[in-house]
Order: structure tokens, then sequence, then C-alpha cells
């Protein structure tokens, strides 16, 4: 019998299940006790809150665009709360909470024939950057046709390579403002299509969330080079796609690297699986303790971490010891590649409070142990924060990204407004 | 008899979780948990005079909500609430709390009732309640009101029903957290030793006992099973998975009322009549423990502030309404908190709209919300409850004090001061420090009592809190059980429970059927029993003694190189928990070398000459010697060292099967090998010569009559440099 079946144990898929037969207020409060207790956490945690917010628009009362805003936002910033050390939830609310403004404004433009000056301008944008020249389709079906202008940059955004990124990088404050002027008349949209829109818009989130390790493992064969030695620094879900796809089409050696020197039994048996697949593709795999690092740092040909978050000045949330790897890889110039979906790409700055998060003391010493829990106090800090100096590539789903697009990205995915939506107070 | 009170189920349609999932599962698939609310003991009076204790706030959440939140945690799904005193206060608690309120739509439960039985007087009465009611079907999970856990139970409930469906007899499981050899804070928190009997290849539990702290374990020969540990190491946190089997077999004994000092050790006892098997669930990862008392209470705390229980810290927020946020230092603040600038707080955990003064230092403590600390006070290790006013240049450590209490200006609050609600202490009161004081305003019968001036000063209000006397104990356990009692009411550590737990265990039964290698971990099969049994025997029975004299023989033993500074230490430790008298100790000394002595003669080791004997029992372990010098002898005096001599002579004696001729012989040699050692000096030995008591009877005569060359020797050995002698003294 799976574990999983006979396990009483709340999880976020039996809520998903349950999603649809209990109250909405009740689906929230166990979703926030969810990861209070950690019992969702990391990457599941994107997802999660997607699910939730689909739950919240399809269910609240609301009569108006401003009350489903606010409706959002109040729940956000308790998700917020309850988990200050998941940032990606806040930005997934604030990509439905642009994704609602988006979709008022549309449907406001469908009604007006002339439509606003800005939102024209954008159009024209829209067009002139057409159909997007990266080879790779959007893996996403286009809910809408592209002539629509704020959908349309929405959507180019996913498929476009480095190339076309630049040229939205001067438009990048028009989507902006045209998004946030017509929200006063925005209430005299038809709420009856705007749920489904907005429903459908949540769905396409979720798709991407996702389809974002396939898309990023995509890239495996441009990053990763045959005979590469390989640095993987506690390799994540992600990390681990794409160390998978690139050892379907390269021969190379990846460098494991625990955390847990002490216990490093544990920590190869953590690794086994995926250890075993890529011996199955014929490339060999290397454990490494996290003390030795530095020493095999100059034949390593580059490190990859996958990030928590990306924060707007560049600088990254990481599993900790991840920023020890990088600084040795900028130590003896080796390239450091993060990956992470675009939805990890947080509009705000990094702060001492998140990263220094700090965890259960017994991962590093055993409760057990009653000379050292008398004498030691124990700090497991569980993030460490990468200054965005040590990072040289973003490897995201919509490709390869350097520091200086990101501003592009977070301005295609996020309405200024939205940005500091978590301090607005909420009650619900 | 019993009244069900207010049973205000959740209406069908809001049992969520089960709602639509249940319909494809079976109906014994929801988890059901029982929760005893009242713990029938007296270890948090006097605080629990007004509130029960799974109400107390620890590290500012009231205990009952870290039980929920576990039993939550695990999927439970209909919980039933026993509470006996103080039922009300836990009703209006659960019906005002925003999530564990029945009707509430967050609930994480289908069902939570409180049940009321008014004429319970112990665990064992809600159990058999519950038998009667038959709310409970399926396998159900028993847990106490003062749990903290965040321990998941699925693997342990796997079990526990691949283990029913093998076997319907399997009807219970119990979670243990093992917490290791070395002595751990959790450990010396308890007074009463659980001692687990568990099977090596199924963890099964074969038998259970507890002791007092001086008693010692006495192994049931009869049980069952080939291989099997016995283990002092372990948390009992009081989780037990149970099947109906487990009430039934209350119901059938109705004067069970502990669920482990009676109904385990009972129903293992028995096991041939009832034929039910215990099994146990050792976690080695995780955190669980019982706030059972006020020192666990502590080390909860402590473990909260140190993170051993993640996720469950301040910052988890996990009551609706805190707002805790972790700030440097090992802090957590919740909002409103005021420090001010010249203050220190570290390890803390401070609760919203509290301030703290200037030059304040709070130290490893919790203070609840609203409090006001003034300037220059000092808080170590110490928990301050809500709406407390702490007033300048106070000083609290080590304390606890509840619910709107007031400390004056300048009022020093020794280690282990209880403080109970609304008291008031005056200004530059000195509380007293041994033992420390319980302040209460209401006596034992819940009667306000008159205020003690002299204890709380002019404008305090409040008194000693008078612990009630029981006269219905035991006679020869009186004092043991009340010692404990008190041990156990305390918020300090006392020095000599500490060393006693592993020693006492060692000391089994037959006093020494297994060697003691001072660890509480002893693995065993029933086949080397009684090796050599009363081969200690004449020592007296007093727990002292027989302990101290096990130890040093077998530190002498021992045939590492180690120091003798370990075995000193624990004997110190002994003498300091049992508060032995010189004469005892030097009893025990004497008795041990002399056993060691007579060891080496016999022939099993190896047959030494007395000589021999005696220079191996004193030098083969470094560091001997000056233990003897220094504990056995203590001192320069000549009394003293006869003293000694005659402890030597009389513990030789009582050595069986060693001749008194031999014995004789093996004494003058101990003698001359301490001279030589520079021990005993010329003038000790001859004052021990010259002693009445040392020629009392028949026997110490002629002991002591062989040492007359020894004498001899020595009163001419300043005037003649004569070897000759010293061939002499070997001849027997």
């Amino acid at each position: 019998m799976a574990p999983t079946h006979t396990s009483h144990a709340p999880s976020m898929e039996k809520l998903v299940k349950s999603l649809k037969g209990q109250p909405l207020e009740a689906s929230i409060d166990a979703f926030i006790y969810l990861l209070k207790r950690r019992q969702v956490k990391g990457d599941d945690c994107a997802g999660a809150t997607a699910h939730i917010l689909r739950q919240v628009v399809a269910k609240s009362k609301w009569h108006d665009v401003e009350q489903l805003l606010f409706k959002v936002q109040s729940v956000g910033s308790r998700l917020v709360g309850a988990a200050p050390h998941e940032p990606v939830i806040g930005n997934i609310v604030r990509r439905v909470l642009g994704l609602i403004r988006d979709e008022a404004s549309e449907e406001r433009n469908a009604e007006d024939e002339f439509g606003s000056e800005s939102a024209s301008d954008i159009q024209t944008l829209a067009q002139v950057t057409g159909p997007p020249p990266a080879a790779r389709p959007a893996p996403t079906p286009l809910a809408r046709p592209p002539t629509l202008a704020t959908a349309a940059s929405f959507h180019a955004s996913k498929s476009k390579s480095m190339f076309n990124l630049l040229s939205v990088v001067d438009a990048a404050s028009a989507p902006l403002t045209a998004a946030s002027t017509p929200l006063s008349q925005a209430a005299h949209t038809s709420i009856n299509s705007l749920r489904p829109e907005v429903l459908d818009g949540i769905e396409e989130i979720l798709d991407e969330i996702n389809q974002a390790d396939d898309q990023i493992a995509g890239f495996a064969d441009i990053q990763i080079h045959p005979g590469d030695y390989v640095l993987a620094y506690l390799p994540s879900r992600t990390v681990e796609r794409f160390l998978i796809k690139a050892a379907s089409r390269r021969k190379f050696t990846v460098l494991f690297v625990s955390l847990e020197d002490s216990r490093s039994a544990a920590g190869e048996g953590a690794h086994a699986a995926l250890r075993k697949k890529l011996d199955a593709h014929g490339v060999n795999t290397i454990s490494l303790a996290s003390n030795g690092l530095m020493a095999y740092m100059s034949r390593i040909n580059k490190v990859v971490f996958s990030a928590k978050v990306v924060y707007q000045n560049g600088g990254l949330l990481v599993d900790s010891g991840a920023s020890v790897a990088a600084q040795a890889a900028k130590a003896h110039s080796k390239p450091v590649i993060a990956l992470g979906g675009v939805y990890k790409f947080c509009p705000e700055d990094p702060s001492d409070e998140i990263a220094g998060e700090t965890g259960d003391s017994s991962t590093y010493v055993s409760y057990a142990d009653g000379l050292k829990v008398d004498a030691l106090e124990v700090e497991n800090t569980v993030a460490d924060y990468v200054p965005p100096e040590l990072v040289d590539v973003y490897l995201t789903n919509l490709g390869p990204q350097t520091r200086h697009h990101l501003a592009a990205i977070l301005a295609d995915h996020y309405k200024a407004e939205d940005v500091g939506f978590s301090l607005i107070p909420g009650e619900v | 008899m019993s009244s069900k009170q207010s049973g205000r189920v959740a209406a069908a349609s809001k049992s969520k979780k089960s709602g639509k999932s249940s319909t494809d599962e079976k109906a014994e698939d929801v988890l059901q948990a029982v929760v005893i609310a009242d713990s029938f003991q007296d270890r948090f009076k006097p605080f629990t005079l007004e509130k029960p204790r799974c109400l107390l706030p620890l590290a500012g959440v009231p205990i009952i909500e870290y039980t929920l939140e576990a039993l939550a945690a695990n999927g439970v799904q209909e919980v039933y609430i026993y509470c006996g005193a103080h039922s009300e206060e836990i009703d209006n608690y659960i019906h005002e709390s925003a999530r564990f309120n029945p009707t509430s739509i967050i609930s994480p439960f289908s069902t939570l009732e409180l049940i009321r039985v008014t004429d319970a007087t112990s665990v064992g009465d809600f159990l058999r309640d519950l038998d009667k009611r038959a709310i409970v079907s399926g396998d159900f999970i028993v847990v106490h009101g003062d749990l903290v856990t965040n321990v998941p139970l699925a693997d342990a409930l796997a079990k526990h029903k691949k283990r029913r469906e093998a076997n319907r007899d399997a009807c219970m499981t119990m979670v243990l957290r093992s917490i290791g050899v070395e002595p751990h804070r959790a450990a010396k928190s308890r007074v009463i030793q659980p001692i687990f009997v568990v099977g090596l290849d199924d963890g099964r539990c074969l038998q259970y006992d507890e002791l007092l702290p001086g008693e010692s374990f006495d192994l049931d020969m009869s049980i069952p099973g080939e291989d099997y540990e016995i283990r002092a190491d372990l948390i009992d946190c009081g989780i037990d998975i149970c099947t109906l089997d487990i009430l039934a077999l209350w119901s059938e004994s109705f004067d069970y009322e502990l669920p482990r000092r009676n109904f385990l050790h009972g129903v293992l006892k028995d096991w041939e009549l009832n034929g039910k098997m215990i099994y146990t669930e050792i976690l080695d990862e995780g955190y669980a423990c019982r706030a059972s008392n006020l020192k666990l209470y502590d080390c909860i705390t402590k473990d909260i502030i140190g993170r051993w229980a993640f996720p469950i810290v301040p910052e988890s927020n996990f009551v609706h309404g805190q707002t805790f946020k972790r700030t440097m230092e090992g802090s957590c603040f919740e909002d409103g908190v005021i420090t001010a600038r010249g203050s220190s707080v570290k390890s803390s955990i401070i609760g919203s709209h509290s301030s703290v003064g200037d030059k304040t230092a709070v130290h490893s403590s919790v203070i609840g919300r609203r409090c006001k600390i003034g300037k220059n006070v000092t808080i170590k290790e110490s928990y301050i409850w809500d709406d407390v006013t702490i007033e300048d240049g106070a000083t609290i450590e080590h304390s606890i004090i509840a619910n709107s209490a007031a400390i004056g200006k300048g009022v020093r609050v020794p280690n282990g001061t209880l403080i109970s609600f609304r008291v008031r202490v005056g200004d530059g009161q000195k509380l007293p420090e041994n033992p420390p004081a319980r302040i209460s305003l209401l006596t034992e019968g819940k009667m306000p009592s008159p205020t003690d001036a002299s204890l709380v000063g002019p404008e305090g209000i409040g008194s000693l809190y008078q612990e009630p006397v029981d006269e219905d104990e035991d006679e020869e356990d009186d004092q043991k059980v009340r010692a404990a009692a008190l041990e156990e009411n305390s918020l300090m550590y006392s020095l000599g429970h500490l060393s006693l737990s592993s020693l006492s265990i060692s000391t089994l039964a037959s006093q020494d059927a297994y060697d003691s290698d001072g660890e509480s971990n002893i693995s065993g099969s029933p086949g080397p029993g009684v090796s050599s049994p009363g081969r200690l025997s004449p020592f007296e029975p007093d727990a002292f003694h027989g302990d101290a004299v096990h130890g040093l023989v077998d530190a002498l033993r021992a045939d590492d190189n180690e120091d003798f500074d370990s075995a000193k230490l624990e004997f110190m430790g002994l003498r300091l928990a049992n508060n032995a008298s010189d004469a005892s100790m030097r009893r025990a000394i004497a008795v041990a070398f002399a056993h060691r002595a007579a060891e080496l003669m016999s022939p099993e080791h190896g047959g030494l000459e007395p000589t021999k004997a005696a220079e191996r029992a004193f030098t083969a372990k470094k560091g001997a010697v000056k233990f003897i010098s220094e504990v056995g002898v203590g001192g320069d005096s000549k009394m003293l060292q006869a003293e000694f001599a005659l402890a030597l002579q009389k513990a030789l004696l009582g050595i069986k099967g060693l001749e008194v001729l031999r014995a004789g012989a093996l004494l003058a040699a101990m003698l001359q090998q301490l001279y030589n050692l520079d021990v005993l000096e010329e003038d000790g030995i001859l004052t021990w010569w010259a002693d009445k008591r040392a020629g009392e009877d028949d026997n110490l005569n002629k002991v002591k009559e062989k040492c007359r060359v020894l004498v001899d020797w020595l009163e001419n050995a300043d005037e003649e440099d004569d070897d000759d002698d010293e061939d002499e003294d070997d001849s027997d």
C-alpha cells in the first residue's frame, strides 16, 4: 500500500482534491497551516498559491474589479504573512493581481471601441515585435489572439529570446501605466465574463509553473558542453531535470555537493535516484562534501543551482551553502548558472529577515545528544543570499537571461501598483 | 454520574475534509483522538488552583494549542477532550478559539467534543467512561493535554495497523522519544524514571516500571522473548495509538488509575492472563515531550526558543492573532513590543504591547503580552505571563510569574520562585531562597488566603502556598514519595537527582546480575541473569552503600587505563544525593578495596599472594591512592587514619569465603601497602592498634594479631633500620 494512501497527514494533494467540497475560508486556513507546518514548502508553494487564488476568484462574492482585487490582496497578504520565508507566494499573488487588472482593462477596451492611447501604443509595439523569432514555440496555448495588447506582450514574453527582449526594455514602463489608468472605469465591466477570463489566466499561470522545469531543461544542451565538469549544489527538482535532459544529449561529469558532510551516507541516498538516472545515460557522478568544494573548483567548468527567488537587484535566495559555492566559483572565475522559472522573479529587494530564516536546530545536532543540546546555541540558516555579482546567467523558462534584463522581465510580469500589495491592510 | 457537556458537534456539512473523500474511504479511516486535559496532579500548583494545566501559557501559547495543532498536523478528524477540574474554563477557551471552535468553518477537525466526567478522580475513570460511550471505533490516538510535538505519526499508525491486522492482540503502540545516554535536560527534568523493557526485533514492550530516585529496577525474569533491551533513555511522550481492546482492558481493571504506572505495568505483568501485546515506537528524530511538571515546562520552553521543536517556533504563529517575528540574537517579538535603547534582550520571547525599560537585561526568558518591565531589571530564564508589572531594579531568576502579578522596586526573586495570579510583592522585598517561595492569593481549598506582610511587604498581597499533607501514603515509601512529589513541584533542578538515574538502574534485584557500565542502556537475555547471587551480599541494603561500593568495585575491576577520577566523581555524586556521612563514605571505600583485594586472592582471579593482591588493589588504578587518602581517610589526623584502618579491618572480616587468618594476612599487607604509599602514617596505624574497638571480639582479635609483626616493625622502625622484618610480614 502506498504510504500516501495510508497516511492521514494533510498534504497539498489532499487539499487540492477537497477544494471544491469545502468552504473557501477553510481551504485558505488549511493552506496557511500547511505552510506554517512546512508541509508545503519550496517549489511547491507557487503552484499551491495559484490553486488557492483560483478558489478565491471562483468562490468569493464580488461585484466589481475593485472588490475582486481587494479580496485577492487580502488573502494574498495573509498567505505571505504565513510564510514570509517563501517570497514566491507573493510573486504569484502579484501575477494574479496583474492578471485581473489586465483582464479588466481588456474588457473595458472591448466595450470602448476607441481604446486608450497608451493601450494602442503597446498594441503597435506588440505587432512590431511580431511572432517570436525564437525557434521554441510557446508551450502554453494562447488563449486569445495576440492582437490584444497586454495579453500579447504577456505571452510573447514567454518565448522571447535575448534578442527581442532588448526591444521591450524601451517600452517597459508603458504597460505599467497602461494597465493602471483604466481602473476607475473598470467598474462597469461585466463581471460575468471577467470571472472565467481570470480563471483561465490563473490556469495559464499554473501551466507555466508546471512546465517551467521542463522548459528550463530544454536549454540544457546549450549550457552544458561535452566533457564539462558541472558542479550541482544540492540538486533540486529543477536542477535534476536539467541534468537529466543534458545527459541525454551530452557526455559530461557531475559533481554533487551535499550539505551535511557528517551524514554523507544519508546525503548520497537522497541523490541516489538521480545518480542512477545519470549513470544510465553514461554521465559520471561524483559526490563531494561541501567543505571539499573549493579544492575541486579549479577542475570545474560551471556551477549550477536553483534559486528559490530572484530579487529585482539580481540577487538570489538559495538553499544554505550555495552562496559558498558561488563565491568559490567567483574566486576561480567559473560561471555560475542559476536556474529558476520566471515566476520566481520577485519585484522586491532582499531583506535580512528572509535570508536570515533559521530552521530546525536538530538538523545538525541530534536532540538526543544531551550535552550539546545544553551547551550549544544552534543556528541553522536554511537559506542563503547570493549577491548579484556572483551570478553569471539566469536560466529561466524563457531562456538564458543576464542581470540587465531582469527589470524588463519584472515589468512584463508585474504591475507597479501590486509590488507592495502585502502592505495593504486587508480583511476577509 | 457523568454529564456530557456542550457537545456542539459541527454540522455534517462542515465536516469538510471527510466530506468528499469519505465516500470512497471506509468509516474506519477517520482518525480519532482523545485528549486527556486533566492530569489529577498537583505539580503545577499554585497556578492550577485557578487555571487548568493545559491552558497555562508555554512560550506565550496555552499548552493545549500545541496538542491540538499536533493532532491537526497528523490529520486527526475527530477529537474528544476529556476534562475534569476547570472544565468550564477549557470549554470557554475552546469555544472562544477562532480555530478550534467546533462551529468554526476553519476548524481542522470535523468533530471536537468536550466531555466532562464530574466524578472522575483519575485518568482511568476517563478511559472507562470512554469505553461506555462507544464513540470511538477502530484505531484512535490518546494524548495528554500538555503534549508538545512535531512528530508525524503516520509511520507509527501504519505499523500499528499492520501489527493489529496480523494479530488482534496487538492492541496498543506507545510513541517514545529516545534521548541518548548523555545527561539530557529532559531526563534531568523528570523525577520518576520510566524503565521500558523492549524486545529488540519487534519493539514489543515486555516490562514497564517507574523508579523514584534511589529505587532500583527489578527485572522480571518471566518476561517472554529472547532478546530485549532495558531502556531508561526514553521520554514517554504519552502518545498511545490504541484499539478498542485497550478500553475493554481499562474497564476490566476498575482500580487502575494511571495509564503507565498502573495500567501498562499491570497489563504487561499479566500478559499471560490477558494475552494482550503492547508495542513501542521509538523515535530518533523529531520532538515530543509532555510538560508534565515545572521542570519539563522549563525544558520545553528552552527547546522551543532553541528551535529544537521546529516548526513549533514562535514566529510560526500557530495561534490566530499572533504576530511574532524573529529578531536578531535569537529572540522573537510580537507587534507593538517596545524595548528601550539601552536594554538587551537575548534568546527570549516577548508578547505584544509589552515594554522593556532602559538598561534592562532579559535572557532566555518569556515575557507575555502587555507586560511592563521597568529600568535596570534583570530577568534570567524566567517565564512571565501576561499583564505583569515589574518595577525598576528588580531581579528575577529562573522563576515563573503568573498573570497580573506585580513585582515592586528592587525586589529580588530568587531561583525557583513561583508567583501566582494577581500577587503583589511590595518594594524592596527579598523573597526567601531556600526553599524558594510559592506565593498565591488562594489556599489549597481555593479560599482567599490572608496576606503575609512579612513575605510580600506592607503594600503587597499574597501568602505562601501551603502544600497539603497526604496521610494515606504507605509507611515505608512515604518519605521517598513525598520527596519525589516535592521534586516534581519544583522548578529548580536539585543536584542530587542528576547522578542517580543511571546508577540505580544498574543495581538489579540480585545486586549483581550485570556489570554496570554506567550506561542506562543494558542489553541482555535472561540467561546470565543470576550469575553469582549474593557475592556482595554482606553489604547492607542501604541505597548509598550498595551503589557506592558497586561503583568503586566496578571501577577497580575495569581493565581500561581510565583514570579513577570518573569513579570518584560518581562516588561524590552519590554521596551528595544520599547525604551520606563521612563514616559511611569511609566504610564504603574500605569495603570496596577490601573486596577487590580479596577477589584478587581468589583462584579465579589468579590467586595472588596477599602482598601482591594488596598492591594490585591499590595501585592498579591511577588516582585510586589519592582517592583513598582524600576521601576515604579524609585528613592527616591520626584519629581519622585509625578509623580507616578499623573500617578496613571490619570490611575484610565481612567478606564471605575468606578465612579469618587469610583476612588477617591481607589486612597486614594492605596496611603496609598504605603505609608505603604514604596514606597511613605510623602514628595512625599505632593509634588503630591501641584502639579498643579493633579487638572487640574474637575474630577481630585474630585478624589484628596478624598485624603484630607490622606494628612491631613500625615501633622499631625509628631506632633500627632493619630490613629483615619485612620478610616476616608475609609469613602466614
